[in-house]
């Protein structure tokens, strides 16, 4: 999962970039609105956390700017001020959640985590596709009932296919939304990395729960489980 | 005693004075003129009569030759009259016309000189009278002194001035009303100015203009300028008192963040770590709360209006984008020609705080619902929220209410949301109270806000 971050106080934002990372996202950072704007349209974002207050370019003009372009990925917004009127103003330009400065980081994982659920149409943090089960909470796999350990990165692409459930992610998707920028592109990490993921989640190849579409990309192909 | 009454009373009176005397006077002046014209042409008549009368050498006496000049002379009853003495007091002749009447004699009569007098008859009969005295002398040099007496009915000369004096009095009445009228146009006319000012200051009041902006009458621009003046400090102070509490705040926010979100990446004893986030979310609590109050302008501002339900289905469709996939089901029931007496962003945070509250208590259904309504007598707008929660139980009712005391320490972003509307809602002047909502079962708060 690929976030940006925009804020103007270099401290918070270093600690939000450290904080946000070290919980298992990839995270880009602006320090300014224009900034911020370019890299939202330029890359491909999972989630936005935008400060309302930017120099150059104010949150709100960059969140407009960024719907009215048709990028749909959701956005959180930090407020110093907490008034309604700013909330109110963020959310009408687009925002899909606020959180009024100074907050917890892990107030901030979960609004990010509920806002990645939500986006991706999951209702509950726990994702469960049959014998598969993913807890964004807690950052674990469990099979048929039995924990499976994973690397930081295995876990990356197992949580994006998965709140993907059904639809097809090129390499170029997967290597994008899991990796930051400057990832070299060209090597087959990805394979690597899935065709581990598949002998630890299916080691009998009894579910076949990642599909490979030939020069299209990779399909998780076990449905949600009804709630 | 408003300007226009003032006006129109001592205008009113200065006309009535100035028009009576001006009436009177010319009255006076008719009078006279007319009597003046009566003894003039009774005199006029004594002339004539000396014409027409001659000495009788033989039988010693005056003889006038018949006809006389006048034929009202002649004419019984006609309302004029001639009579001649001789002196003294021995009626000589009278004229035809005063056969059968009772005459009154003069008091005086002298030569070379005129007497002009009135004299009352029988019956009140009243006459204007001139007498003269002629002499004559015969051959033998003998002198004979007779008195000419002319009278004229006064009822003429009455009917005459009482008829000048209906006119005059009716003109002067006629003028009066019309210079009345004249005058209560122009005064409504000239006082335009001030009435539209008056006006337009309830306008600003209500919120509907925000100036004094008009082109007004050079000698009240003085006026609105100095209350545009008023207005524009007034705005500008609030704004800089909440511009600086506003920067304070801010400029303890960043610090905060930094600290509260620093905490847990790099503190390594969990005691300490506790204590600092107490200490940081008593602080974090203390800023918010002071710049919630700060930014409730309140009734400070002159006439600013709101549109209620508009800005209640803003923060509805805002929490509910927030609260996606809750499940929460928020009724709106405000008339759409309801007004929040205050700024949008005082309503905004009042709504907001209540609602977000309420979404975060409910289980499915909120209510939210406005009236406007006389409490003692006085204009109150009435918002109501309510949900089906477990509401507020009463014990705890007054310490939510509380500066920055939240209820349930469990639930994030809780504390001051309620204190704030406490203290807006006190700033304006009204009243918040939490009760149990007989509607869904849970809480039920009321803000109470007094309408101009």
């Amino acid at each position: 999962m690929r976030i940006l971050v925009i804020e103007d106080e270099p401290a918070l934002l270093l600690q939000l970039e450290k904080g946000i990372g070290d919980a298992g996202f990839v995270v880009e950072t602006a320090a300014d609105g224009e900034d911020g704007l370019f890299q939202g349209q330029e890359y491909p974002y999972d989630l936005a956390v935008v400060d309302l207050g930017l120099p150059k370019m104010s949150g709100i003009e960059v969140i407009q700017q960024w719907r009215k372009e048709g990028k749909d990925f959701p956005i959180l917004i930090l407020t110093a001020r907490g008034r309604w009127q700013e909330k109110v103003e963020g959310l009408e330009a687009g925002a899909d959640d606020y959180m009024v400065k100074p907050f917890s980081l892990e107030e901030l994982l979960a609004r990010v985590r509920a806002l990645l659920r939500r986006s991706t149409g999951w209702s509950q943090s726990l994702l469960s596709c049959g014998p598969v089960e993913l807890d964004l909470t807690a950052q674990t796999v469990q099979v048929e009932g039995s924990r499976v350990e994973m690397t930081a990165f295995e876990y990356r692409i197992l949580e994006f296919l998965m709140l993907h459930t059904g639809e097809v992610i090129s390499k170029v998707d997967l290597t994008e939304h899991i990796y930051h920028q400057d990832f070299d592109r060209d090597s087959n990490v990805i394979e690597v990395l899935v065709g581990r993921l598949r002998k630890k989640i299916d080691p009998q190849n009894k579910h076949k729960p990642i599909e490979t579409l030939r020069g299209r990309g990779y399909r998780f192909a076990l449905a949600r489980s009804a709630s | 005693m408003s300007l226009n009454r003032r006006l129109l009373l001592s205008a009113t009176f200065v006309l009535f004075v100035f028009l009576g005397l001006t009436g009177l006077v010319l009255d006076r002046a008719f009078y006279h003129s007319a009597e003046q014209g009566v003894r003039e042409r009774l005199q006029g008549q004594v002339y004539s009569m000396l014409a027409a009368a001659d000495f009788n050498e033989s039988k010693k006496q005056i003889q006038v030759a018949e006809p006389l000049p006048d034929p009202k002379l002649s004419t019984p009853q006609s309302g004029l009259y001639a009579i001649i003495y001789s002196a003294p007091e021995q009626l000589i002749w009278k004229s035809k016309s005063s056969v059968g009447q009772a005459l009154p004699r003069y008091s005086t009569a002298t030569m070379a000189d005129w007497h002009y007098e009135q004299l009352t008859g029988n019956a009140g009969r009243a006459f204007s009278s001139v007498s003269f005295a002629v002499v004559w002398e015969d051959n033998n040099q003998k002198r004979y002194q007779y008195n000419f007496q002319v009278l004229e009915d006064r009822q003429q000369f009455e009917r005459q001035v009482s008829q000048f004096r209906n006119e005059l009095w009716g003109w002067l009445i006629g003028v009066t009303l019309i210079l009345l009228m004249t005058q209560g146009f122009i005064l409504r006319w000239s006082l335009t100015p001030l009435r539209e000012v008056a006006m337009d200051l309830i306008k600003v009041k209500a919120g509907d203009m925000q100036r004094l902006d008009k082109n007004y009458p050079q000698e009240i621009s003085g006026l609105t300028e100095g209350i545009n003046t008023f207005i524009d400090s007034e705005r500008a102070q609030r704004d800089r008192y909440r511009n600086t509490l506003a920067d304070l705040a801010h400029s303890l926010k960043t610090p905060l963040a930094v600290l509260k979100t620093g905490i847990n990446l790099d503190a390594v004893n969990q005691e300490d770590v506790d204590d600092l986030q107490d200490q940081v979310d008593r602080m974090k609590q203390i800023v918010d709360y002071q710049l919630q109050k700060a930014s409730a302008s309140g009734r400070v501002t002159m006439g600013v209006t709101t549109p209620l339900l508009s800005n209640v289905k803003r923060i509805v469709s805002s929490l509910n984008k927030v609260h996606a996939n809750e499940g929460i089901n928020c009724q709106v029931k405000i008339d759409a020609s309801l007004f929040f007496p205050g700024e949008e962003g005082d309503l905004l945070e009042v709504v907001g705080n209540l609602l977000e509250n309420a979404y975060k208590w409910a289980k499915v259904n909120i209510n939210v619902s406005a009236n406007q309504k006389k409490i003692n007598n006085k204009n109150v707008l009435q918002l109501y929220v309510e949900d089906d929660g477990n509401g507020v139980p009463e014990e705890k009712r007054q310490l939510v209410l509380q500066r920055g005391k939240r209820a349930d320490e469990t639930v994030s972003g809780h504390g001051i949301g309620l204190s704030v509307v406490q203290e807006i809602v006190s700033v304006y002047g009204g009243d918040f109270d939490i009760t149990d909502s007989d509607l869904l079962g849970g809480a039920r708060m009321i803000v109470t806000i007094p309408v101009v």
